[in-house]
C-alpha cells in the first residue's frame, strides 16, 4: 500500500477531503444572505426532525428533573409548608395594595382617555401560541432556539416569543411543526428599546462574544449592550428596560430586562427571560411590517444604487420641478404588497442601469413644436 | 487477573461516540454545562487522529462531513461551515503526520495546538463568508482551544503515539 508521504500520488482520502472542502465552500457561499430557497427549506425540515429526537432525547432529563425535586421536596416538606404559608400571608397584603393600585391606575388611565395597556401594545396576547423548547443553541456562532410549534400551529415568521419573565427573542425560520427562534443575544439581534421610567431610547445589540457565567448565575444569557442611546444621562442603573416598538418589529412594552452599567460607560442589559431555564415559551402574533423585499416597488427612474452614491444623492436634491414639459409623474408606490407586480419599463438601450449619471436630474427642456 | 487494553477498534468506536456527543449535547437544552465552550469541538480530535491513522481511506473524510453537517443543522448555521472546519482540521493533521516522523505526545500535541489554531484561522474567513461580517469567531476559539487542552486526555481513542501506523513513515 502507497503511504502519503512515502510517494508522490496524494492519496484518494486526501483528495476526496480536498474535493469536500470546495464542495462546502461552495454551499456557504451559496447560501450566503439568502433567505428562503432550498437550504432553508432543508434547514427547516431537519430543525422539524431534529426537534423530535431533542425532546425524545431530553424527555428522560426532564422527567428526571420533576423526581428529583419531587424527592427532595419531601424532605423539608414541613418547613416548605410553613413557609409557604407565611409568604401568602404576605402576598395577601401585597395582592389586596395591587388591587387597589390598579383600580386607581385604572381611574387615572380613563381620566386620561389611555389606550387599553397590554403585554406590549399590538400584541395579540389572545391568540397566542405554547410551545416547548426542545433544542438549544447548538454551536459557537449563533443563539437560537428550536420550539415545538411550527406552521401546523399557526406560527409565522417575525412573530414573537416570550416567557413568564420577558422577551425571548424573535422568529427567524418555520417548519411544519418546530420553528428557529433568534435570541436576545445573538450577535444578529438588534432591537430598539426604552427605559421605562426615563423613556431613553436605545438599541439592544446582541453580542455573542461573552460565554454565561457558569458559576454565579447559571441560567444567565449574555448581557446584550446599549448601542445609540439618545440622553443616556438620565438611565438609571437597576432601571426595567421594554421594548419600544420603534422600527415595528416589535410591539411596545415587552419586558426585556434590567439596565446594568459596566463601568467603562457603557450599559448593558440583564435579561429578564434568562433569570430561569427557558423550557416553555408563548408564541404571539405580530407581524409589525413588511420586509422591504416583500414589498415591490414600482420603477420610479434611475436606480440609487449606481457606482456613484453622490450623483445618486445628487440627482434626489436636484430633483426637477414639475413643469408643463417633464413627463408623467412617478407612479405612487403600492399600499400593499402586490402579489403579481407590473412588469418594470425597460430602461433605454443606450443608457445602462449601472453607468455613473453626471448630467444633472432635470430633464433636457424639448424643443417647442413649431407653430404652425 | 490483568485486565486486557481496549482494543484500537474498541478505542476508535468510543472516540466515534465522542464526537457525535460532542454535536448533539450542546442542542439538547440541557443547561450551560453543555453549552460548546465549554464543551469541546471533539470532532477536531477524530479529524486529527483520524488524519494521522486512516492513510487513505475515504471513510474519515466523509464521517466528517457527515458530522459537520449535522453540527449545521443543530446549530442553525448555513450547511457547510462545520464541515469546512472539521476538514481543513483533517488536511491540516494531514500534513502534521507526514512532516512528523516520530512523533511522541509533545509533537503529537504541538501539532493538534497548530491545528486548532489553524481551524480559527479558517474559521475567521469562512464564518463571515456564511454568517455575515458581524459573526463572532471567539466563542469558537475558546472551545477550539479548550479542545487543545484537553486532547493529552482523549488521545488514545484518536490515535496512537507510535509511529508504526501513521503515514510517510517506513516499517
Amino acid at each position: 500500500m502507497r503511504r502519503a508521504g512515502g510517494g508522490r500520488r496524494v492519496p484518494p482520502g486526501v483528495l476526496l477531503a480536498i474535493v469536500l472542502v470546495v464542495g462546502g465552500l461552495v454551499l456557504v457561499g451559496v447560501q450566503a444572505g439568502r433567505d428562503g430557497g432550498p437550504g432553508e427549506a432543508v434547514q427547516q425540515a431537519g430543525d422539524g426532525a431534529a426537534g423530535a429526537a431533542g425532546a425524545a432525547a431530553t424527555q428522560p432529563a426532564r422527567a428526571g428533573e420533576g423526581f428529583f425535586a419531587r424527592l427532595a421536596g419531601m424532605w423539608n416538606a414541613h418547613a416548605r409548608v410553613e413557609e409557604l404559608e407565611r409568604e401568602n400571608q404576605e402576598m395577601q397584603a401585597w395582592r389586596e395594595l395591587a388591587e387597589r393600585l390598579a383600580e386607581r391606575n385604572a381611574r387615572y388611565e380613563a381620566l386620561l382617555r389611555m389606550p387599553v395597556d397590554a403585554f406590549g401594545e399590538g400584541a395579540d396576547i389572545e391568540n397566542s401560541i405554547a410551545a416547548q423548547l426542545v433544542l438549544d443553541s447548538g454551536g459557537p456562532f449563533t443563539r437560537t432556539l428550536v420550539a415545538n410549534a411550527g406552521d401546523d400551529h399557526g406560527v409565522r415568521v417575525g412573530y414573537i416569543a416570550v416567557n413568564e419573565n420577558g422577551l425571548i427573542g424573535r422568529v427567524v425560520s418555520v417548519g411544519a411543526r418546530s420553528s428557529r427562534i433568534l435570541m436576545l443575544d445573538d450577535y444578529n439581534s438588534r432591537i430598539p428599546v426604552m427605559g421605562e421610567a426615563s423613556r431613553v431610547r436605545a438599541v439592544l445589540a446582541g453580542q455573542a462574544t461573552r460565554p454565561p457565567d457558569l458559576y454565579t448565575s447559571p441560567f444567565q444569557m449574555q448581557s446584550p449592550r446599549l448601542d445609540f442611546i439618545v440622553g443616556a444621562q438620565s438611565l438609571r442603573e437597576g432601571e426595567r428596560v421594554v421594548t419600544s416598538g420603534d422600527g415595528g418589529l416589535y410591539p411596545r412594552g415587552i419586558p426585556v430586562g434590567v439596565a446594568r452599567s459596566s463601568g467603562d460607560g457603557q450599559w448593558r442589559v440583564a435579561l429578564a427571560a434568562s433569570q430561569r431555564p427557558i423550557d416553555f415559551v408563548r408564541i404571539l402574533p405580530f407581524v409589525g411590517i413588511e420586509r422591504p423585499e416583500a414589498t415591490q416597488v414600482e420603477d420610479e427612474g434611475p436606480p440609487l444604487n449606481t457606482t456613484s452614491s453622490v450623483a445618486a444623492v445628487g440627482r434626489e436634491l436636484t430633483q426637477a420641478p414639475p413643469s408643463a414639459l417633464t413627463a408623467a409623474p412617478p407612479r405612487p408606490r403600492p399600499a400593499t404588497p402586490t402579489a403579481a407586480p407590473a412588469p418594470r419599463p425597460q430602461p433605454p438601450a443606450e443608457q445602462p442601469r449601472a453607468e455613473p449619471q453626471p448630467e444633472p436630474a432635470q430633464p433636457e427642456p424639448q424643443p417647442a413644436e413649431p407653430q404652425e | 487477573m490483568a485486565l486486557r487494553a481496549p482494543s484500537r477498534g474498541v478505542l476508535r468506536v468510543w472516540g466515534l461516540v465522542l464526537a457525535v456527543a460532542s454535536v448533539i449535547l450542546p442542542a439538547l437544552p440541557l443547561g450551560p454545562v453543555f453549552a460548546q465552550p465549554p464543551l469541546p469541538l471533539a470532532v477536531l480530535w477524530a479529524a486529527y487522529g483520524w488524519a494521522a491513522e486512516d492513510e487513505t481511506g475515504w471513510r474519515a473524510p466523509v464521517a466528517l462531513v457527515m458530522l459537520g453537517l449535522l453540527h449545521d443543522q443543530l446549530a442553525g448555521g448555513p450547511y457547510g461551515l462545520f464541515a469546512v472546519l472539521y476538514l481543513s482540521a483533517y488536511l491540516v493533521g494531514r500534513v502534521a503526520a507526514v512532516v512528523m516522523s516520530a512523533p511522541n505526545l509533545v509533537s503529537l500535541w504541538g501539532g493538534f495546538i497548530v491545528t486548532t489554531l489553524i481551524s480559527i484561522g479558517i474559521a475567521y474567513v469562512v464564518a463571515p463568508l456564511g454568517l455575515g461580517r458581524n459573526v463572532s469567531v471567539m466563542l469558537y476559539a475558546q472551545a477550539a482551544l479548550i479542545t487543545a487542552i484537553l486532547f493529552p486526555i482523549v488521545r488514545p481513542l484518536y490515535m496512537s503515539a507510535g509511529a508504526a501506523t501513521r503515514p510517510g513513515v517506513r516499517r
